[in-house]
C-alpha cells in the first residue's frame, strides 16, 4: 500500500492528511520488523558473549594452573642399588634401635655414600649429579625404618635433581632429555611428600609449601583473634546503640573508608607504626596478622551490620517489652539471630585476607624461610608470598611448584567460600 | 612468668571472682523478701569484669610500652657508652642484642651485641617482673573494691551494662585509630620526604628513576609524573576498557535475559572471578598473557612489543574487576522503576531497545558511579603489577610498550635494601599518601554520585 507510512522518509502534511491505519504486512513493515528483532538477538548473544567470555577467562586459568599445577605434586624418581657395607659407614642395626639413632646418622657419612653409589651405577648418565641434594634423606629415614638394610643390597627409588625432573615432565633442556632418555626404564613418578611437608628451598624438587602454610594459619590465627571480636562488637554498637550525631558519622564514614582503602597502604601502616615506631619483629606472623586485621575488620563490621540490620525491630521490642535490658537483647536475642550472616561475612572476609599478598611484603615477610615457624614471632611467610617468590625463581622446576602452591590456595579459598555459601543457605532466615 | 601464663592467672583469678561473688549474692538472697533489680549472676559478672578488664587493659599497653622502656635501660648501662652514636648501625646492634637476649639468636655478628645481650636479659627481666606485679596488684584492687559493693542494694547488672557499652564503644574506635594511623604515618614520612624533595618536583617531574639519586639535587629523578600517568594507562583505561564492556553486558544479560535458573549458577561463577587471589592473577599475567601480547604485537608489526607491557598487566586487571562492575551494574538497573521498563515495552519497543534507550540511560549515574569505585580499586592493585608491569617509568601511549604503576614503585621501594629514613624509602611513603588521596577521593565522588542517583527515583 502506501509508502509514505515508512518513518524517517520526510512528507508533508498534505500527503498523510487522509489517516490510514498502518500496513504491519508490507515489505517495509517487515524488513524493518525483522531488522529489530535481528538487532535484538545480536544484542541478547553480545550479553551472552560477555557471561561466557569472563567464566571463559575463568576456566582457562584454571586449567592452566591445573596443567603445570598437577605435576607439582608429583616427583621423578631414579631406582638406585645401594650396599652400605661397601661404605663402612661403622653403623650397626643396633646402634639404630637405640636413642643416638638421628647423632649417628648424621655424622655417618650416608650423603657420600649415597652418592658413591649413584656415581657407580650410572657412571655414563652423570652419576651423582643425577640425584636431588636431597635423595639421601630418603636412604636415611629407609635405614632408619629397617636397620638390616645395612647389612644387605637393596634398591631405592630416589627423587632426582630438578633439571632431570623437569625434562621427565616433558620440557627439559635437551641435554636433560637426553640423560632422561639414557635412563629409561630406571625412572618412576611418585608422589613428592617433600612438597607437602617441606619448607622453602632453593632446590626446586626439595621445596614444599608446609612451612608458607604454617605461616598463613598463623598469621590467620591472630587476623581471626583480633577482627572478628573488634568488628563484631563495633558493628553491634553502630547498629544497636550509637547515638545519632555527628561523631557516629564520622565512625561510620571512617569505618566504610577503611573498606576502600587499597591493601598496600596498610602494608605501609604496618611497615611505619608496627615495626617502625613499636619495633615489633620484622617478617612476623603477628605483624602480618595485626596489619591483615586492620584490613579485615572494616569488612567483618559491614558484614555484621548488614546481618543485625536484617534482624525485624519486632523482636527486640518483644524482648524488651517483656523486661530484657538492652544488652540482654542484643546478647539473647539480636546476636544469634544475626550469627549466620556474621560468620559468612566473617570467612569471606578472611578468604580474602587468606589470599592477600602486598601488605606482607611491606612488612618483610618476603624473606627466604627455610623452617617452618613454631610461634608468633619466629619470621616467617606466607602462602600467597610463597608464590610470588616462586614465580621469581629463574630455575624451571619452580614453575610447576608455583602452579601447585596457587592449586593448594585456590583449594582452602574455595572451601572457605563453599562453608559460607553453605551457612548462608542452611541457616539464614529470610523475615 | 610467661605471657601466656599470666593471662592464664588472669583468667582463673577472674573466675574465682566470679565464683565468690555470686555465692555472696545468694546468701543474702536467701530468705529475703524484697525483689532484687540483679541476680547473684550479675553480681559474679560485676566482680570479675573489675577484676580482669582493668589487668589486661594494663597489660596491652605495657606489651607496647615496655620494649622501649627496656632499651631506655640497656642504654643507660655503662656498656652502652660504646655503642656508635645514632643511625642505623646503632639500631641494628641493638636489635641483634635484643634477639639475643630472648634466645631467637645465636651468636652475634658484632661482639658489642654479645655485649649487651646480658643487659638487656636483666632488663627485660625486670620490666616484665614489674608488669606482672601491677598486673596482679590491680586485680586485687579491682576485685577487692568491686566485691566489697556487692550488696542487696546495689544494682549490679546495670554497671556490667555501662562497662559492657564501654568495651563496645573501645572496638568501635579501633576503626577510627587505625584511619587516624593511616593518615598520620603517611603524613609524617611524607613530610620528611617533602622536606628533601620539593613538593613540585614529585608532582609535576618527569624524570623516575630512584636508582640513581643525586644527593644534592634529589628530586631530579624523583618525578612521579611517568608513574601517575603509567597508573592511570593500566587502571582507569586499559582494564576500564575490558572491564566496562563486559561486565555491564554480564550485568545486562543476568538481570535482563537469563532464566533464573541460569543466573544461579552464572552469577557465583562471575564472582569467583573476585575471589581469585591476585597473585594467581599477576602469576598468569606474567606467565600467559604477557608472551602472548608480545607476539600479538609482533604479530602486527609493533616491534618494540614488551614482555613487560601495560596491556598484559592491564588486561588481567580488567578481568579480575569485571564481577564488580557487574554488580554495581546490576543494582543500578534493578534500582531502575519498573513503570519505565513496562511502559517503554508497551510502547512496542524491544528488549534490547528498551535497554539501550531506556533502562541503560536511566541506570547511567549508578554506572558510572560504580565505575569510578572500579576505577579506584585497580589503581590500588598491586600484586598483578607488580608481577606483570615493569619497573621502568615511561610516559607513552603505546599499550605494548612497558609501563610501571604507583603500586609497584612502591614495593620495588620498600623491599630493596635501603636504610629506613632514605629519600627512596621515603619516596615510598609520598607514594602512598597519593594513592590513598585519590582513591579516596574517587570513593566519595562515586558514592555521591550513586546516592543522589538513587535518591532521584525514591
Amino acid at each position: 500500500m502506501s509508502k509514505s507510512l515508512v518513518p524517517h522518509v520526510p512528507v508533508s502534511a498534505a500527503e498523510v492528511a487522509p489517516h490510514r491505519p498502518t500496513d504491519w504486512r508490507s515489505d517495509a513493515m517487515e524488513r524493518r520488523v525483522r531488522r529489530r528483532y535481528a538487532a535484538e538477538r545480536r544484542f541478547r548473544l553480545m550479553g551472552l558473549g560477555a557471561v561466557v567470555v569472563s567464566a571463559g577467562f575463568l576456566a582457562f586459568l584454571l586449567i592452566v594452573m591445573i596443567a603445570q599445577g598437577h605435576l607439582g605434586f608429583v616427583e621423578t624418581r631414579v631406582t638406585l642399588p645401594l650396599d652400605l657395607r661397601q661404605a663402612r659407614l661403622g653403623l650397626t642395626a643396633e646402634r639404630l634401635r637405640g636413642p643416638g639413632a638421628d647423632l649417628a646418622l648424621a655424622g655417618a657419612g650416608l650423603e657420600r655414600a649415597v652418592d658413591a653409589a649413584a656415581n657407580r651405577a650410572f657412571a655414563t648418565e652423570g652419576g651423582a649429579a643425577l640425584l636431588s641434594d636431597g635423595a639421601w634423606l630418603r636412604v636415611r629415614d629407609a635405614v632408619k625404618r629397617d636397620p638390616h638394610l645395612l647389612g644387605r643390597p637393596f634398591t631405592l627409588d630416589l627423587p632426582v635433581a630438578s633439571a632431570i625432573d623437569v625434562a621427565a615432565k616433558g620440557n627439559g633442556t635437551p641435554a636433560a632429555e637426553r640423560t632422561v632418555a639414557a635412563l629409561g626404564a630406571h625412572l618412576s613418578r611418585g608422589i613428592a611428600r617433600d612438597f607437602l611437608t617441606g619448607a622453602d628451598s632453593t632446590d626446586a624438587t626439595r621445596a614444599g609449601i608446609w612451612g608458607a602454610l604454617k605461616g598463613s594459619l598463623l598469621t590467620m590465627f591472630v587476623t581471626l583473634a583480633l577482627a572478628f571480636p573488634v568488628g563484631v562488637l563495633s558493628a553491634i554498637y553502630l547498629e544497636e546503640y550509637a547515638p545519632r550525631n555527628r561523631a557516629t558519622d564520622f565512625l561510620e564514614v571512617s569505618i566504610n573508608n577503611l573498606a576502600a582503602v587499597p591493601s598496600i597502604v596498610f602494608g605501609l601502616l604496618g611497615l611505619a607504626v608496627f615495626l617502625g615506631t613499636l619495633h615489633l619483629p620484622r617478617s612476623a606472623p603477628l605483624v602480618g596478622g595485626l596489619t591483615l586485621a586492620l584490613m579485615t575488620m572494616p569488612v567483618i563490621v559491614i558484614a555484621s551490620r548488614n546481618a543485625i540490620r536484617a534482624v525485624p525491630p519486632s523482636i527486640r521490642d518483644a524482648a524488651l517489652a517483656v523486661g530484657a535490658s538492652p544488652i540482654q537483647v542484643v546478647s539473647h536475642h539480636v546476636l544469634p539471630l544475626a550469627a549466620p550472616g556474621i560468620l559468612t561475612g566473617t570467612i569471606i572476609g578472611m578468604a580474602r585476607a587468606l589470599g592477600e599478598t602486598a601488605p606482607l611484603l611491606m612488612i618483610g615477610m618476603r624473606a627466604f624461610i627455610a623452617a617452618p615457624p613454631d610461634r608468633l614471632t619466629d619470621p616467617a611467610t606466607a602462602l600467597p608470598v610463597q608464590i610470588f617468590l616462586w614465580s621469581d625463581q629463574v630455575s624451571r622446576g619452580f614453575v610447576e611448584k608455583t602452579s601447585a602452591a596457587i592449586l593448594v590456595l585456590l583449594v582452602f579459598l574455595l572451601a572457605m567460600n563453599g562453608v559460607a555459601i553453605f551457612l548462608r543457605n542452611r541457616f539464614e532466615t529470610r523475615w | 612468668m610467661s605471657s601466656l601464663t599470666l593471662l592464664f592467672v588472669i583468667a582463673a583469678l577472674g573466675l574465682v571472682a566470679w565464683v565468690l561473688a555470686r555465692t555472696r549474692a545468694r546468701r543474702f538472697r536467701r530468705g529475703a523478701r524484697q525483689r532484687f533489680s540483679s541476680l547473684p549472676q550479675h553480681h559474679g559478672w560485676y566482680v570479675a569484669l573489675c577484676t580482669v578488664v582493668p589487668a589486661l587493659t594494663f597489660l596491652l599497653i605495657w606489651y607496647f610500652v615496655s620494649p622501649a622502656l627496656v632499651t631506655d635501660a640497656v642504654l643507660a648501662t655503662p656498656r652502652a657508652a660504646a655503642l656508635p652514636p645514632a643511625g642505623f648501625d646503632r639500631a641494628g646492634i641493638l636489635s641483634e642484642a635484643r634477639e639475643i637476649a630472648a634466645g631467637r639468636a645465636y651468636g652475634a655478628f658484632t661482639p658489642l651485641a654479645d655485649a649487651l645481650a646480658p643487659a638487656y636479659a636483666a632488663a627485660q627481666a625486670r620490666f616484665d617482673a614489674i608488669g606482672t606485679v601491677i598486673a596482679l596488684l590491680l586485680m586485687f584492687v579491682g576485685g577487692a573494691w568491686s566485691f566489697m559493693r556487692v550488696r542487696p542494694g546495689f544494682s549490679a547488672r546495670t554497671r556490667n551494662e555501662r562497662l559492657v557499652m564501654v568495651l563496645l564503644l573501645a572496638a568501635s574506635l579501633v576503626a577510627i585509630a587505625t584511619t587516624v594511623g593511616i593518615v598520620l604515618s603517611l603524613l609524617v614520612e611524607s613530610a620528611r620526604f617533602f622536606r628533601i624533595v620539593p613538593v613540585g618536583d614529585f608532582l609535576l617531574g618527569t624524570r623516575w628513576n630512584p636508582g640513581v639519586i643525586d644527593p644534592r639535587d634529589p628530586g631530579a629523578t624523583l618525578g612521579a609524573l611517568p608513574l601517575f600517568w603509567g597508573t592511570f594507562f593500566i587502571g582507569a583505561v586499559i582494564a576500564m576498557a575490558v572491564a566496562v564492556p563486559l561486565g555491564l553486558m554480564s550485568a545486562i544479560y543476568l538481570t535482563q535475559y537469563a532464566t533464573p535458573r541460569a543466573r544461579r549458577w552464572m552469577k557465583p561463577l562471575l564472582e569467583v572471578l573476585a575471589g581469585v587471589p591476585t597473585v594467581v592473577y599477576g602469576y598468569f599475567a606474567a606467565l600467559t598473557v604477557a608472551p602472548a601480547v608480545r607476539q600479538a604485537g609482533a604479530a602486527i608489526g609493533v616491534t618494540s612489543a614488551s614482555s613487560e607491557s601495560a596491556l598484559a598487566a592491564g588486561l588481567v586487571m580488567g578481568i579480575m574487576i569485571i564481577p564488580f562492575v557487574s554488580s554495581m551494574a546490576d543494582d543500578s538497573l534493578a534500582a531502575v522503576p519498573a513503570s519505565m521498563r513496562d511502559g517503554s515495552l508497551a510502547m512496542g519497543a524491544t528488549s534490547a531497545e528498551t535497554i539501550k534507550r531506556v533502562l541503560v540511560p536511566a541506570a547511567l549515574p549508578g554506572v558510572i558511579g560504580g565505575v569510578l569505585l572500579a576505577v579506584s580499586r585497580a589503581v590500588g592493585e598491586t600484586m598483578i603489577v607488580v608481577m606483570a608491569a615493569s619497573g621502568v617509568a615511561t610516559l607513552t601511549l603505546n599499550p605494548f610498550a612497558s609501563t610501571t604503576t604507583v603500586t609497584k614503585q612502591i614495593v620495588d621501594l620498600l623491599t630493596g635494601e635501603a636504610a629506613f629514613a632514605s629519600a627512596k624509602t621515603l619516596a615510598a611513603f609520598a607514594l602512598g599518601l597519593t594513592l590513598f588521596v585519590v582513591t579516596l577521593l574517587l570513593n566519595v565522588v562515586a558514592l555521591m554520585v550513586v546516592r543522589r542517583y538513587r535518591e532521584a527515583y525514591e
